[in-house]
């Protein structure tokens, strides 16, 4: 599903961010890339959705080699990879019935197709009864359910979640990783950037701790090592 | 699928507009003022070039004629100053016409009245006014007026004529140039001035850019409410300073009336008779500068 080749990545000519990382992720798979600030996490999750692009090696998402990907080709690919934030990144003009209706508007859905869609997959994130609120009149749990749901109208095979839990107490935090296992049951492949030792102890699936740039542990029912 | 992409782009653009209400009505305001100070240059000009126009219109040459010569051969020459390719039109002064008119310029001053009356005949000469059909080739003029060799002419020094005709045309010269050096000046400070107010609007909607990208939104659906906004911001400007400068042309046409009291000055006419090449102009200008500004600041955040 997820393939990197000694893919590396520099910001500075002295520091690289990801320094010839292979990586294999499979189909369904639940993993959790872990470590320290400034290790290339977020660095990895750019690459995979085309923000940055690599300085060298391969990069294939669901089969396609995504290394040099044009301009114009970066939108079909960013609507076949559902991702989420920390900071939730909902435009806060719209309520959240429309963030998650514009994912769909903006690759043409028919009013009927988005009509049918996104009360359904609001309702699998508990936000039917929210969906006319503005992000500024909900808490920072909904709003992240709100981008889950907005990653999930294109039903994508890989759903990347870049420190969803971040902004969020405990209890929340915990709704929202129960969230991303139940949406991984369904078959997508769930990839979760975090520091959060106490959510990756709680998961016992595949972690992948990052290093200075380096893959450093893989292990298939892994624990938070650092 | 064109057709809905075009709607949401226009609902998306309008939903922006009013749920960003006071940003919108700023960058109105700030486009109807830079549209405002075009205009006013435009109101100077138009009375300059009025004002320089009223004193050419005032210049002539009078060709004096003795007063003993028969009205045949007046109006002969009058015939042959008339085929003359610069003039526009003569005037025949008979002298009791002359005489009229200087009992009707003097009417309040007794003694020149008693004066005329003392000399008990009419002492003034039949006068020609030759009104030049151009200022500007008014050299040719009296050319062609000193060639005239007629022996009822009595006076035909033009040479004072010619200097301050010289001086008008450098003065009408100067004014223009510094008009057109002004309007310029004005024109470029008035593009900046809307290019930044677009530049700072789409500024705040930086984070919603970048939101866009982020969830595959194509670059025609992020350009195209931004470029549309700037179309609708540049046409409800021009509308608001149709609907702010008619009201003011009309508190200042009375002044321009009292001030040309002799000339028909009529700013309100000018706007009308020329308003589609006055505010369509404005409305391509402002368009164009709103689309080419909302163009260049989108770029910088579409870039995620």
């Amino acid at each position: 599903m997820i393939k990197l080749v000694d893919v590396s990545k520099s910001y500075t000519p002295e520091v690289k961010a990801l320094d010839g990382v292979n990586l294999h992720i499979k189909p369904g798979e639940f993993v959790s890339i872990v470590g320290q600030s400034g290790t290339g996490k977020t660095t990895l999750v750019k690459i995979l959705i085309s923000e940055e692009k690599a300085d060298e090696g391969k990069v294939l998402v669901g089969g396609w080699d995504i290394t040099d990907i044009g301009q114009r080709e970066v939108p079909y690919l960013r609507r076949q990879i559902g991702v989420i934030f920390q900071d939730f990144k909902l435009l806060p003009k719209k309520t959240l019935l429309e963030n998650i209706a514009f994912a769909l508007q903006v690759c043409g859905q028919t009013p009927q197709k988005i009509n049918s869609i996104v009360p359904h997959v609001m309702k699998i994130v508990g936000l039917e009864d929210k969906q006319h609120r503005y992000p500024h009149e909900v808490s920072g749990g909904e709003q992240q359910r709100a981008a889950i749901a907005r990653a999930l109208v294109h039903r994508p095979k890989i759903l990347l979640a870049d420190e969803p839990t971040g902004n969020l107490d405990s209890i929340n935090a915990c709704e929202i990783i129960d969230l991303l296992l139940r949406i991984n049951q369904f078959g997508t492949t769930v990839l979760l950037v975090t520091h959060n030792k106490d959510i990756v102890n709680r998961l016992r699936r595949r972690v992948i701790t990052l290093d200075s740039g380096n893959i450093v542990s893989d292990q298939k029912h892994g624990k938070y090592l650092l | 699928m064109f057709l809905l992409s075009s709607g949401r782009i226009i609902k998306f653009s309008f939903q922006d507009i009013f749920r960003n209400i006071w940003l919108s009505i700023v960058t109105v305001i700030i486009l109807a003022l830079a549209l405002f100070s075009i205009n006013m240059l435009l109101v100077v000009r138009v009375i300059s070039q009025a004002s320089v126009e009223a004193v050419k219109d005032k210049i002539d040459i009078s060709v004096f004629v003795k007063a003993d010569a028969s009205e045949e051969k007046i109006i002969n020459l009058k015939k042959q100053l008339e085929n003359l390719s610069g003039v526009e039109k003569v005037d025949y002064i008979s002298k009791a016409q002359a005489l009229e008119a200087f009992r009707q310029k003097y009417q309040n001053d007794p003694n020149i009245i008693q004066a005329l009356q003392e000399l008990g005949n009419n002492p003034l000469t039949p006068t020609l006014i030759v009104k030049p059909a151009d200022t500007s080739n008014f050299d040719v003029l009296i050319n062609d007026l000193n060639k005239i060799n007629d022996d009822i002419i009595e006076s035909k020094d033009f040479t004072d004529h010619k200097l301050i005709l010289e001086r008008i045309n450098s003065i009408t010269n100067k004014v223009s140039d510094a008009g057109m050096i002004l309007s310029l000046i004005f024109v470029f400070i008035s593009v900046l001035v809307i290019y930044n107010a677009v530049r700072v609007a789409i500024y705040t909607h930086r984070k919603e850019i970048a939101i866009m990208r982020l969830v595959g939104a194509s670059a025609s659906f992020i350009y195209m409410p931004f470029l549309l906004s700037g179309l609708i911001y540049a046409l409800v400007g021009v509308l608001a300073i149709v609907a702010l400068f008619y009201p003011f042309l009309s508190l200042l046409q009375p002044y321009l009336e009292a001030f040309f009291i002799e000339y028909q000055i009529n700013i309100i006419q000018y706007y009308n008779s020329h308003f589609l090449s006055i505010f369509g102009l404005q409305l391509a200008g402002a368009a164009m500068v709103n689309i080419v500004a909302s163009y260049i600041a989108v770029k910088k955040y579409a870039k995620v």
